[in-house]
């Protein structure tokens, strides 16, 4: 791991100074006396997250069982009119789609590029895997922006090539309401496959090498190498994007927001731009709320199903289990 | 792969898989060299367009410079459109990128290292609440966070922006498990036989050690920062007070309603500038944002 960088050299001649022998009960005194220490610490933390995380948290449960009229207390009212809001859950259908034609596409893509990056037959790795990172350091406003008017025909003189050449009977339109949904995968594929790719890559680096060379004496190929041994070693990076995906489309806004502005494709292509209309266009907070709420709940079963279909248990937290132990 | 391969590939190591391998490099490289177009088409297009004015970027090739470059008159209208908004919306998003990541930083790391090296009542709580707050849509708080900050007077704030961006659980959880690798605790046992202070020890003795992973947690939350749209839109009403982002989208919006001026020129010339900074340091960068995204998955590992 990475992370190790400097801290055991460091160490060393002051741990050699120590007295060794009978010092853990003395130690043990001595971090027991100063524990309150670490309290003090995280209290900046644990005072934002209180105001700023937890209260808001508990508010939007508050807030989605109260009357958007009245204010008072309406059970669960605000959720039956969430789970029979037709628009709400196309829009959550819309993202389920998006979300397995996209993040199989480009978790694919990234898996391709990290494993063709880490092959002996890559030159330029570095340079590669520089520009391939650069979408990361673009806001998904500034992205938006960029693809919405190069898909435009207005703008884009490329567009109307085929209509020149008799092919088609007007210039493409790929941000006409019916494409509108692949012309936000283009771009939302086009911001995360180097980011997926970069975790892949670290990941790809810490597989051992004398597995590798193992294998190459074997006489195995470097496609089977890449397939067999390098893929399933980084299986459990594989399952943390596809998650870490699955989370961001259910939580797609900027694009759609963007791509309303310069094509109108609508103001109820995803659940958030949902909420957020409902929130500050209609003034209904209080239904927003359980949206929210439900949002959070879809984004959850998701995660959990992902994790069920992938089968094998495993721990995503098993280092915070070994501090905390 | 097959049984031939497997018999053959000792044989043939000298010319015959020379060329082989050369072809699979040749078709490797080609395959990352269309991935890099991929990416780089809209970042060359962006610099290209900006170089247009408005009737230039309806006329001329896409993806040619102009004969005129109007990058003087762009950049002037750019500044000085709606009383130089766009000076305002740089600036600030400077000052909420430095702000929040700067104080994300320490707040993180001191909670992150409190939590590795002291024992203390309610510790493995707070670490529940930390990994259990990763799950929580970030979105989901968007609408009860604005009606507090109402509450509280917050909202169209500088500060309304920053306090609510310093929860940054990623960061907790990062920094806690880096400072357990990165400082052993018999070093800091040594420093208390020596009668310094937590405080003195934390600043002096492990600060020097945690730098990497501060640096680490800056740039995730500067790049963070200056990239989010959803909160500042929600929690600013007042224009001088926009980062890029959400000025930028402002005059996109403004576009297609009635009689707007055709700033399209602005807006493709303001993208630019609000990308810049970032794509030009990035290189220096990437080594320390790189590590930090892949932590996540190094600990599942």
């Amino acid at each position: 791991m990475a992370v190790q960088a400097g801290g055991a050299t460091a160490s060393l001649p002051l741990r050699a100074m120590t007295p060794s022998g009978n010092t853990g009960s003395r130690r043990r005194r001595l971090r027991a006396a100063h524990g309150r220490s670490g309290l003090i610490m995280s209290s900046p933390f644990l005072a934002l997250f209180a105001v700023f995380f937890a209260g808001p948290l508990i508010y939007s449960i508050v807030l989605s069982l109260r009357s958007p009229l009245t204010g008072a207390y309406t059970g669960l009212l605000n959720y039956r009119t969430v789970l029979s809001d037709s628009s709400y859950w196309n829009a959550v259908v819309r993202m389920g789609y998006f979300g397995l034609v996209q993040v199989t596409v480009m978790i694919g893509l990234a898996i391709v590029l990290a494993l063709l990056l880490d092959s002996p037959y890559c030159r330029g790795k570095k340079v590669f895997a520089l520009v391939y990172f650069l979408p990361y350091a673009v806001p998904g406003v500034i992205a938006a922006i960029m693809w919405g008017y190069l898909l435009q025909p207005d703008l884009d003189s490329a567009l109307g090539v085929p209509h020149r050449l008799g092919l088609t009977s007007g210039p493409l339109q790929p941000l006409d309401y019916r494409l509108a949904l692949y012309a936000i995968m283009l771009i939302v594929t086009w911001e995360w496959t180097g980011y997926n790719m970069t975790i892949l890559l670290t990941s790809l680096t810490n597989v051992p090498h004398e597995v590798l060379e193992a294998a190459k004496v074997d006489g195995a190929s470097e496609l089977s190498i890449a397939t067999r041994i390098k893929l399933p070693m980084v299986r459990r990076t594989v399952i943390f994007i596809v998650v870490l995906s699955i989370i961001g489309t259910l939580q797609l806004f900027n694009e759609p927001v963007i791509l309303n502005e310069i094509a109108s494709i609508g103001s109820t292509f995803t659940p958030n731009q949902i909420i957020y209309t409902t929130a500050f266009a209609f003034g209904n907070e209080e239904l927003a709320a359980a949206q929210s709420v439900v949002l959070a709940g879809v984004t959850i079963v998701a995660t959990v199903a992902f994790y069920g279909i992938v089968r094998r248990r495993m721990d995503p937290f098993a280092a915070t289990r070994a501090v905390v132990k | 792969m097959s049984a031939g391969a497997r018999l053959r590939a000792p044989v043939f190591r000298g010319s015959g898989s020379a060329f082989a391998r050369r072809a699979k490099t040749t078709g490797t490289t080609a395959f990352l060299a269309l991935a890099a177009v991929y990416v780089l088409v809209p970042i060359y297009w962006l610099v290209v367009a900006s170089s247009k004015n408005q009737s230039q970027l309806f006329s001329t090739q896409t993806f040619l410079p102009p004969a005129h470059l109007s990058w003087a008159s762009n950049f002037k209208g750019l500044f000085t459109f709606q009383n130089g908004d766009f000076r305002w919306w740089l600036l600030n998003s400077f000052i909420y990128s430095l702000l929040t990541a700067t104080l994300a930083a320490v707040v993180s790391t001191l909670c992150g290292y409190g939590l590795a090296k002291y024992r203390f009542r309610g510790r493995r709580v707070i670490f529940v609440l930390v990994v259990g707050s990763l799950m929580v849509p970030a979105t989901a708080l968007v609408v009860p966070l604005f009606l507090l900050e109402h509450f509280m007077g917050l909202t169209d704030t500088y500060q309304g922006v920053i306090l609510p961006l310093l929860v940054y659980p990623f960061g907790v959880y990062f920094m806690s498990i880096f400072s357990a690798d990165a400082v052993p605790d018999g070093l800091l046992d040594s420093c208390r036989v020596d009668g310094a202070g937590e405080l003195r020890t934390l600043w002096q003795i492990s600060r020097p050690l945690l730098m990497p992973g501060i640096v680490t947690l800056f740039l995730l939350s500067f790049i963070g920062t200056w990239n989010n749209y959803f909160l500042p839109l929600v929690l600013l009403g007042t224009e001088s007070r926009f980062p890029l982002t959400v000025g930028l989208s402002a005059w996109v919006s403004s576009i297609s309603s009635v009689g707007a001026q055709p700033i399209y020129p602005e807006i493709i010339l303001g993208s630019l500038v609000s990308v810049l900074p970032m794509l030009v340091l990035f290189p220096f960068l990437q080594r320390y944002v790189a590590r930090g995204l892949s932590f996540g998955a190094m600990t599942g590992e």
